[in-house]
This record gives structure tokens, sequence and C-alpha cells, in this order.
């Protein structure tokens, strides 16, 4: 047992104080979003309505945009920032450029969910009900927009950062292939950098101009169009680094190694490749898009299965392998040699479960003529509860486990509130995504304060709706005492001592990179073949998109569910710069 | 420097038996060590297998659920 390892704390403390910020901001808005989503569960089902009908969006947007872009996001920085660090063996060039953008990213954050929140208070007049999916025609407070620019500002240049790190250590390494780690987070950004382009082209051109009353009309299809270019890889931008931790964390916790690093390293790439030019497959109902061009994202769709199977195989099989070293036997047996009562391990491999069913409702999803059929019914957050809400939110709280006594120096306070934790995340998470599936298949809507209407009832083909409104209640109250319980059980471990001997050391892959072609590893030539596929699958549409409806669009009236009263400091603003609105 | 793993490395242990820092301290290490030729993920094989039956399974149960209990739906 090497009990003296240092701990990343001990050997990065700065670095390991930033990632610790990170995450704080990243649980906060886990606290906050989870808060929001009790309200939404409980609402819905007519259980306990806390807050009226009508402030229904804003709980719903803050649900979303802080779970899906500040939790999550959050969580990846602060995690690749430890990965680029610990897999380098290398500080960032310049640490004051790592803290400026970690600082542009929280006051970002904290403009957009200040303006959502405000939502809540109608004296002030400021408002931003848009939903995560904040497209045309509704229309937030520039606030919002102004909050989210300065935010995705701050993670292109976190990028910036990584890539220039790892820069300077290919200068000093000239022949050693990238560790398999920074592989993934370098991938990962290149990802996130083609697919930023469609939301910044949105904001910036189309939807922040027209909120500030600088331009009259947006092309609906167009701002919609571009948000889901971006809104498709961004659920792989909350994916990866649940990957990242399946893959390099969790054969350890397994007691094994790593299948294969050559068949992670092309399942990244093959998320650089094809999670972009697919974002149409969000768009099968949308009026002015032609069928080929959904037939051709719903083909690419289908294609991304195959990284995810891959991955199936990769991590399955270094389960098993140290499974296999704790002396498991069998053909199923093996199971039960696993470390099961570690909550990291037990939570990453729930999570991969939940993620393997998230797999077939996303099947359904992607096929076009199957879509039809639970299109924007309670069906769709039911999949991404799955993915997002499981797969990713649960990978990354196990993850937490592990990681945070080698970011503090302190044990956790409690390992089994911990397993009980991630027990209870996943029970919560099967009673009410079930419940979201089965009731989206009787055409319960999604996004709807009061989804009973009068004189009408659903048909259920089992059971009740009474009986899924119960387990969705019951399910989104387990779900909310779990994240409780998470944030509990770590805020009580920052009041332990401080100890020596938590530091952790990942083992070598069965086999490594010098197994695979050094190809693998051009960063270029996959982000060029990436662009020349999002050209293929972007171009025409859109061209068809503007020729059809305008740059600008051809009349119609926003939607401003950003309620502007007397109250309004940026009509002050706008005034004395000679603007009118 | 190392690449993948920290600083410090062991040479002499078996790979994977330091102890997880979340697991409860009275868990057994790993008892041996399995080198890529002597492991053959058969139990991984037959796991897949299985997964892949349950997405049959279902997909022939959606016919059922879907299909049936509503109108058909022509695309184009």
């Amino acid at each position: 047992m090497s009990v003296d390892q240092e701990t990343f704390a001990d050997r990065y403390p700065q670095e390991a104080e930033l990632v610790r910020r990170a995450f704080l901001v990243a649980f906060t808005a886990l606290g906050l979003g989870a808060l929001f989503g009790i309200f939404q569960a409980l609402h819905r089902t007519n259980v306990l309505r806390i807050i009226p009908s009508t402030d229904y969006y804003t709980a719903l947007t803050a649900h979303g945009v802080l779970l899906a872009i500040v939790f999550t996001i959050f969580y990846l920085v602060g995690l690749y920032q430890w990965a680029v660090t610990r897999s380098l063996d290398r500080s960032p060039t310049n640490i004051n450029f790592t803290r400026a953008w970690l600082t542009l990213m929280t006051v970002g954050s904290a403009i957009t969910g200040v303006t959502i929140l405000l939502g809540f208070v109608d004296q002030i007049g400021i408002s931003a009900d848009v939903l995560f999916t904040f497209y045309a025609p509704l229309q937030a407070h520039p606030l919002f927009y102004t909050g989210l620019v300065v935010f995705i500002i701050g993670t292109w240049l976190a990028g910036v950062d990584w890539f220039r790190t790892w820069l300077h250590w290919k200068q000093d390494n000239p022949d050693e292939r990238i560790p398999l780690q920074t592989f993934m987070v370098l991938t990962t950004m290149i990802m996130w950098y083609i697919a930023t382009i469609g939301v910044a082209i949105a904001v910036l051109f189309f939807l922040l101009p027209w909120s500030l009353g600088l331009i009259d009309t947006v092309n609906p299809l167009l701002t919609r169009t571009l948000f889901w270019f971006f809104g498709h890889p961004v659920v792989y931008f909350w994916l990866l680094p649940a990957y990242m931790l399946w893959y390099t964390v969790l054969p350890k916790l397994a007691g094994g190694r790593l299948f294969s690093d050559p068949l992670a390293r092309v399942v990244f790439v093959l998320f650089v490749l094809l999670s972009t030019p697919v974002g149409i497959h969000h768009q099968y109902v949308d009026p002015g898009i032609a069928e080929g061009f959904k037939f051709i994202a719903m083909t690419n769709t289908m294609f991304l299965l195959l990284p995810s199977l891959l991955t199936a195989f990769t991590v399955v099989a270094s389960m098993e392998h140290g499974a296999r070293q704790r002396g498991g036997e069998g053909l199923f047996g093996w199971l039960t040699a696993l470390p099961w009562r570690d909550p990291a391990f037990t939570g990453m491999a729930l999570a991969g479960l939940m993620f393997a069913a998230g797999g077939f409702s996303g099947m359904i999803n992607a096929g076009m003529n199957i879509n039809y059929l639970i299109h924007n019914t309670l069906w769709v957050p039911g999949h991404f509860h799955l993915t997002v809400g499981t797969a990713v939110a649960l990978t990354m709280m196990a993850g937490t486990y592990w990681l945070w006594p080698q970011l503090t120096n302190r044990r956790l306070y409690s390992r089994p509130i911990g397993l009980l934790q991630v027990v209870m995340w996943f029970g919560g998470m099967a009673l009410m995504s079930n419940s979201m599936h089965v009731a989206g298949l009787y055409g319960v809507p999604r996004r709807t304060a009061e989804p009973q209407y009068a004189g009408f009832d659903f048909n259920t083909a089992f059971g009740s709706m009474a009986e899924l409104n119960i387990q969705l209640a019951v399910g989104g109250t387990l779900l909310f005492v779990s994240t409780l319980l998470f944030l509990g059980n770590l805020t009580l471990s920052l009041g332990n001592p401080k100890v020596e001997g938590l530091g952790q050391s990942l083992p070598e892959p069965l086999s490594g990179a010098e197994d695979s072609p050094r190809v693998l590893d051009n960063m270029r030539l996959w982000a060029g073949i990436a662009l020349v596929l999002v050209v293929l699958a972007y171009v025409l549409p859109l061209g068809a998109i503007i020729q059809n409806g305008g740059l600008f669009g051809t009349g119609g009236d926003a939607y401003p569910v950003s309620v502007l009263g007397t109250f309004d400091g940026l009509d002050a603003v706008l005034e004395l710069l000679g603007v009118g609105r | 420097m190392s690449r993948g793993v920290p600083a410090v490395e062991d040479e002499e242990e078996v790979p994977g038996s330091e102890q997880s820092v979340s697991a409860p301290v009275t868990q057994e290490e790993p008892e041996r060590e399995l080198t890529h030729e002597e492991f053959d993920p058969k139990g991984t094989l037959a796991l897949i297998l299985t997964y892949f039956a349950v997405l049959a399974i279902m997909w022939v149960f959606m016919y059922f659920v879907e299909f049936l209990g509503n109108d058909l739906i022509v695309v184009g």
C-alpha cells in the first residue's frame, strides 16, 4: 500500500483550490436546481403547490439552466483542470489566466442566474422565463443573454488554457503520446468550440440585439436551428466528463485496469466527429426544414450509438478485470466481487446501468417516425433525466466522493451516507423516469404547470394517471433528499481534520496508447473532418431557412417573457445612449 | 515524467491494489494480477448480449405500445 502518496492538494495546492472553487459553484447550482426540481415534481402532479402556476416557467428555467449549464459545466471545468494538471504533471502556464476564466464563468453564471430568479419578483420587472431552450419567439431580458455570453467566453478561454498547457508539455516531451486524460480534455474542447459556433451566432447576432430592441424581428426557425446546432453537442459536453471518470477512475475503483486506451481514444474522436451534425434531430416536427435534411441528421445520430456501445464494452470489461483480480468467478458471478460498498464505485456503476436504459429511449427519440409519437410529451424529460440527470449527475456526485478527499486532504464525513445517497438517487430516478416515460406514451405534455385538462382524461393502457403521478412525486422527493444528503455529507466533511495518506494513483491500461496509431493524436485532422461534416450537414438547411424566412424573419411579434416595467434600468441606459426601444 | 499516473509509482504492487480513498477500510485488496493475455472478458460479452436481447424485446414491445394503439404516421 502506498499510503504516503501525495494528494493532488499537496502537489498542486493552487490548482486544487481552483478545482474546489469550480465545484463550489457547481454544487451551489445543484442545490438550487434540485429545489426547483422538487417544486415542479410536486406542482405538476398536484401534490403540493408552493408557487403559483404563473411562476412555473421561472422555476423550470432555473432548474434547466442551473443544472444543465451551471452544475454540469462547472463540474466539467473543475474535473478537467484536475485531469490536465495531473496527467501532464504540470501546472497551467499562467495560473492567473486560469483564475481569470473561472471568474468570468462565475460572473456570467451569476448574471444569468439572478436574471432568471428575478422572475419570481414581479415588482422589479426583470425576468427570463425562456427555459433552457431559449430560442425565439420567447424573449428574455438582455441580461440573460449577456451573462450567457460572458460564461461561454469563459469556457472558451478554459480550452485555450488547457491547449496552451498541453503545447508547452509537448515542447518538453516531443515524442510522447498525449496522456489519456489530457487527450479526453482536448477532444472535448474541440467539440465544444465547434458546437458553440451555433449559440454564439444565435445570441450575438439575433437574440441579444433583438432583446435590446436594436432589431425588430428574428427568424424563429433560424434561431431554433442555431440553438440545436449547439443543443445536441452540449449533451456530450455533459457526458464526456462522466466518460472520463468511467474510463480512467472507475477501473481503479473496481480494482482493475482500463481494458483499452486505444478504444477510449477512438470513442472521444468519434464524439468530435459526430456530435454536431445531428442537431436537426431535435426538429423533426419543425415545418420549414426538408425531410431529407432530417433524414441525414437521423442517420448521423444512429452512428452516434457506436461510441456509446464501444464505451459499454470497454468500461464493463475494465470492471470485470477488477472483479476477476478480486477473485470473481463465473459468467455473471464476478459481479458480486465488485466493491459495492464504495459509494464512488456503486454510484458510477448504477449511473452506467441507467445510461443503458436511456440508450433505448434515446433510440426512440432519434427515429424520425417514432419520434412523432413522443415529441413534446413527458417521455422526453423522462429520457434526459436518465442521461444527464443520472448517467452524468450521479457519476459526477460519485466521482466527488473519490476526488474530494484528494482535493481537501480531509476524509469524507460518512461513507455509508454516501452509499445511501447514490442508491437513493438510482431508486428515485427509476420511479420518476419510469412514470415520465409511461405518461409520455399516454400523451401527457412536457413543459406545463397543469397537465390536466377539464373534461378530458388521458387513456391509460394499464394503471391510472393517479398512480403515475404518485410515482413521479415520490421519485422526485427521493431525488431531492438524495441531493441534500450529498451536499450535507460534503459540507460536514469540511469539519474533518486534515490527514495524510489520501493520495491516489491511477493504474496503467491493460492495452496502452502504444497499441494505437499515432494519427489518433492528430487534433488538427479530427477538428478539420468535424468541420467538414458540420458544413455538409448544415449549409443547405440553413441556406434554405434564410432563403424562405429571411435572415431576420418575415415579421410577427416576440413573446417577451421579460416583463419590462418602470424599474427597468436598461431602458434608462439605452435612452442615455440615444437608442430607442 | 510519468504519463497517466501521478508522480509516485510503486512498481512492486499488484496494479489496482491501492485501496480506493472512498472504499471502506475493511475492503479486501485484489488477490491476483491478471495480464492482458490472461484476461478474457466473457462476462462482459454475456452482459452485453443480455442488453441486446432486452433492446430487441423492447423494440418488439414498442410495436404493440406505439403502433397498435395509434394511427399510422406517414412521413413525407
